[in-house]
């Protein structure tokens, strides 16, 4: 079967704030210059638009305003303004409740939305431009012709478990562009080849990660006012755990609640999905959920690093925006405005370089200029220390954002740090021989009413693969029995939210990994944290993942 | 009228047309009950159906209905709905049905109600009861009051042995109008690998292992089992996973959806991922050694024990029947 080869003049990969306002951006500016169209084309390995999107989340409508200025009238899907904020310091049993409202978490002036919902919103605005939206394509691998980016293949249908293709087979599409926007997110497996192939990290600070995990639930009226915003700090974590929980409530008594964790974590068994069961059987949660149902699940990494971790943005025929390059606030807890701004760029970049006949890196270099000289530096710059700083612990990251706060950024010199899978440490020098035979268990916690295992919350993620195609988490060394069982113990049963690894013990066999990979809900974090990087998460049989509508 | 699309091939009626029919009787409501027989020739099938307490059965013969194709399905079914205007087409969910029915409801411009589980009410003011988000969500809708409804019954939902039987049916013929040059597929011969595969929703008992079973060596255990009770071997998903049995025996929410009489789950600990699967069954047994099983919570008998030690003894049991 021979492969089908299309050509357009920008192709976006993903389709999510980042891209769809690139999209929407580039469509304007052809309108305003007339003239021939530029035929343009965004790629989404979701089946639908949002499926597989998942934030808190609060919109910051800065960049919507500048991008869409009658949104309101367009119907934006914002459920609600933010009346008001509240942050709490958590005990194991009690909470104390900050007096002041650090400035970084007002919210006054933002939107509380669902980040699925806003994303099937801007993909019907995209659609209405008549660009060309194909969901259920995953970008596979970068074409390249040895120096310069020309575009993207979208992986293969109808490939069976062993790789042999089955009655359905149908090559993937070889796009050509002469500009490719890489928008595929949070370790994107795009951008990461490409920041390998480019060498686009180096000299910057590594990417640091989190990850968050999110429930829906439905709970009796009458518990919270709709629009309170809630952030905490403290338990469930320890001092040395980087994160904490978001609580939004949301019209018609539903609650968005989440739990975010940094991906640097020191202790092998630490759990992230555990940490947010504890926090579900905290008082602060539990008068809220009781008698409550959950509706959805999901998990999504986050990129924390902030603005000294960005890589190089630009190459021969390629621009990368959105979380792919690293674009949130880490202080605010923000990055949908900073991932559309980026996208906006990017677009009038790719624009005029499409114009001129010139996608070369020199020519696109102008997007770096134009971040530079954009909100997003304004926004990001005096805050690059902080996320670094918390690396030194809880206490040492408050008291860092207030100096940084107050000096607006001001500092000698920046603050270095390692990647966050290198900070996890072995059972051996974290527990010394009292290695904990089980920690205190998740089993305790779990009373399948408002705590879950994770194969349960799996199932209201909705999640569904095609069953009979190839893992699309490849495990290149398995050194599971022979040293990442002996040395931390098997990490990825813990750090994986969706149940994907498993360790079958066999009567007389060694340990042996198993791949659940129809679990997988693409939030990346084994990618990110397996202490041996020999995790590669690839995008499976387009269409697959899970289905974060109202997420 | 109500009018039943019951489905044979050659010649033997699928089991699940009976369900529709039991369906039929609960919603009719004193309106009359129709069930048509389509195919080359079903006089077999029409004498079968006549048992049931119905006011007639129709006879749709036409050679080009003895393979299946939807577009001859389609225009055979248009024209009968265009003649006898029924308020109610009802049948099974089957294959078949999920194949051809909407693009019937979409050439006739009428509501379609698919994997119906309940009806509420009867007559022309019944409510359909049916799965949203793959199970976790009922929803029950009312179809808008224009013409014929079109509804499919999630096999299992009716019990076919709550049919009402007697009753004087009268089997004639109906007029069949195909137009065969605007066939657009060309059925091959049904090939082997069809022939192998179980349909595990047609299976009245099934036998269902889990990972209790701990190796492929010991499923020989389950399979005496099912043959001593006449059952249908299937598995969880973790079974499937490591290629012990073949994926089409998974039942779960990534396999097949059952409902059976019997349902016996050997070692399966009841992951949300498999009841959505078979919790329709009407008679749930689960062996499983942890008393805290979610299976527990969906099963009728329930035992607490090594399967190893139970299923060899239930299967002596059985045998000397």
């Amino acid at each position: 079967m021979t492969r089908e080869t299309l050509e357009v003049d920008v192709l976006i990969v993903g389709g999510g704030p980042a891209g769809l306002s690139a999209a929407l951006r580039l469509s304007q500016l052809q309108k305003q210059r007339g003239g021939e169209p530029l035929s343009i084309a965004v790629l989404e390995k979701a089946r639908e638009a949002g499926a597989h999107i998942l934030s808190g989340a609060v919109l910051d409508p800065s960049t919507l305003r500048d991008l869409i200025p009658d949104f309101e009238t367009r119907g934006a899907p914002l459920l609600s303004p933010v009346q008001r904020d509240n942050v709490y310091v958590l005990t194991e049993r009690a909470k104390l409740r900050l007096p002041i409202v650090p400035p970084p978490l007002k919210n006054h002036g933002n939107f509380l939305i669902s980040l699925s919902q806003f994303v099937q919103w801007l993909a019907q605005q995209v659609e209405a431009e008549g660009i060309d939206f194909f969901t259920g394509f995953a970008g596979q691998e970068v074409l390249t012709d040895g120096t310069r980016v020309i575009g993207v293949r979208t992986g293969d249908r109808g490939v069976g478990k062993h790789g042999e293709h089955r009655s359905t087979y149908e090559p993937g599409v070889d796009i050509h562009a002469k500009v490719t926007i890489f928008c595929d997110g949070v370790r994107g497996n795009l951008t990461k080849a490409l920041i390998h192939q480019f060498q686009l990290s180096k000299d910057r600070e590594p990417e640091q990660y989190a990850v968050g995990l999110k429930e829906l639930w439905d709970i009796p009226p009458g518990r919270i006012e709709p629009g309170t915003v809630t952030h905490t700090l403290g338990y469930p974590l320890r001092h040395e755990e980087f994160g904490g929980a978001f609580i939004y409530a949301l019209p018609e008594n539903r609650l968005a609640l989440g739990f975010v964790t940094g991906l640097d974590y020191a202790d092998p068994l630490f759990d992230p999905h555990v940490a947010f069961n504890r926090l579900k059987k905290h008082p602060l949660v539990a008068s809220l959920i009781e008698g409550g149902t959950l509706v959805r699940y999901g998990a999504k990494a986050l990129p924390e690093g902030g603005w000294n971790t960005i890589p190089k943005l630009y190459m021969a025929g390629g621009l990368i925006a959105g979380d792919a390059g690293g674009f949130m606030n880490s202080m605010r807890l923000k990055g949908i405005h900073l991932a559309m701004r980026s996208g906006m760029l990017a677009a009038e970049t790719a624009f005029a370089a499409v114009c001129a006949g010139d996608p070369s890196e020199a020519a696109l270099k102008i997007y770096q200029d134009k971040i530079d000289a954009s909100p997003i530096k304004t926004e990001l710059y005096p805050v690059r220390n902080v996320h670094q700083a918390f690396g030194y612990g809880l206490i040492a990251g408050l008291m860092f954002s207030g100096l940084m706060l107050l000096t607006g950024g001001r500092w000698l010199e920046d603050l270095r740090s390692r990647p966050g899978y290198r900070r996890m440490k072995t059972l051996a020098w974290y527990y010394g021989l009292d290695v904990p035979v089980t920690r205190p268990s998740n089993v305790a916690l779990i009373d399948r009413v408002t705590t879950f295992d994770k194969l349960t919350n799996v199932h209201y993620s909705g999640t569904a693969h095609e069953e009979d195609q190839p893992p699309h988490l490849i495990v290149q060394t398995e050194v599971c029995s022979s040293r990442c069982g002996p040395e931390y113990g098997h990490p990825c049963l813990r750090f994986c939210p969706a149940n994907v690894y498993e360790i079958i013990r066999e009567a007389g066999q060694p340990p042996r990994l198993q791949i659940n990979a129809s679990n997988c809900v693409h939030c990346k974090t084994c990618d990110i944290m397996d202490p041996y990087q020999v995790i590669t998460w690839v995008p499976p049989e387009g269409g697959g993942g899970p289905q974060y509508n109202g997420m | 009228m109500i009018l039943i699309v019951a489905e044979q091939r050659n010649g033997v009626l699928n089991r699940a047309s009976w369900e529709a029919i039991a369906a039929a009787q609960q919603m009719a409501g004193g309106m009359p009950i129709g069930v048509l027989a389509l195919g080359a020739s079903v006089g077999d099938a029409a004498k079968e159906l006549a048992q049931a307490d119905v006011a007639e059965v129709l006879t749709g013969e036409h050679a080009a209905l003895g393979q299946y194709t939807p577009d001859a399905f389609t225009m055979a079914l248009k024209g009968v709905i265009e003649q006898k205007k029924p308020a109610i087409v009802l049948m099974a969910h089957t294959y078949q049905a999920r194949d051809f029915a909407p693009m019937l409801a979409a050439r006739l411009r009428v509501s379609l109600v698919t994997d119906v589980t309940g009806i509420g009410g009867e007559g022309a003011s019944a409510t359909f009861t049916r799965p949203m988000f793959q199970g976790k969500l009922t929803a029950t809708v009312r179809p808008a009051p224009t013409g014929t409804v079109i509804v499919t019954v999630q096999i299992g939902a009716f019990r076919a042995d709550k049919v009402r039987r007697g009753g004087s049916a009268s089997v004639g013929p109906v007029e069949i109008a195909i137009d065969t040059a605007a066939i657009r597929q060309q059925p091959e011969a049904p090939f082997q690998e069809a022939k192998q595969a179980v349909d595990l929703s047609q299976a009245e008992r099934i036998v269902a292992v889990g990972r209790g079973i701990t190796s492929q060596d010991n499923l020989p255990l389950a399979q005496n089992l099912a043959k001593a009770m006449g059952a249908e071997l299937a598995a969880s998903r973790p079974i499937c996973d490591s290629g012990w049995l073949p994926m089409e025996r998974q039942v779960g929410s990534s396999g097949q959806t059952v409902a059976p009489r019997v349902y016996v789950a050997l070692g399966i600990s009841g992951a949300i991922q498999h009841l959505v699967g078979m919790k329709g069954s009407r008679t749930i047994v689960a062996i499983n050694k942890d008393a805290d099983a979610p299976i527990f919570e969906v099963a009728d008998y329930g035992i607490v024990g090594d399967l190893f030690e139970v299923v060899p003894a239930l299967t002596a049991e059985l045998e000397k029947k």
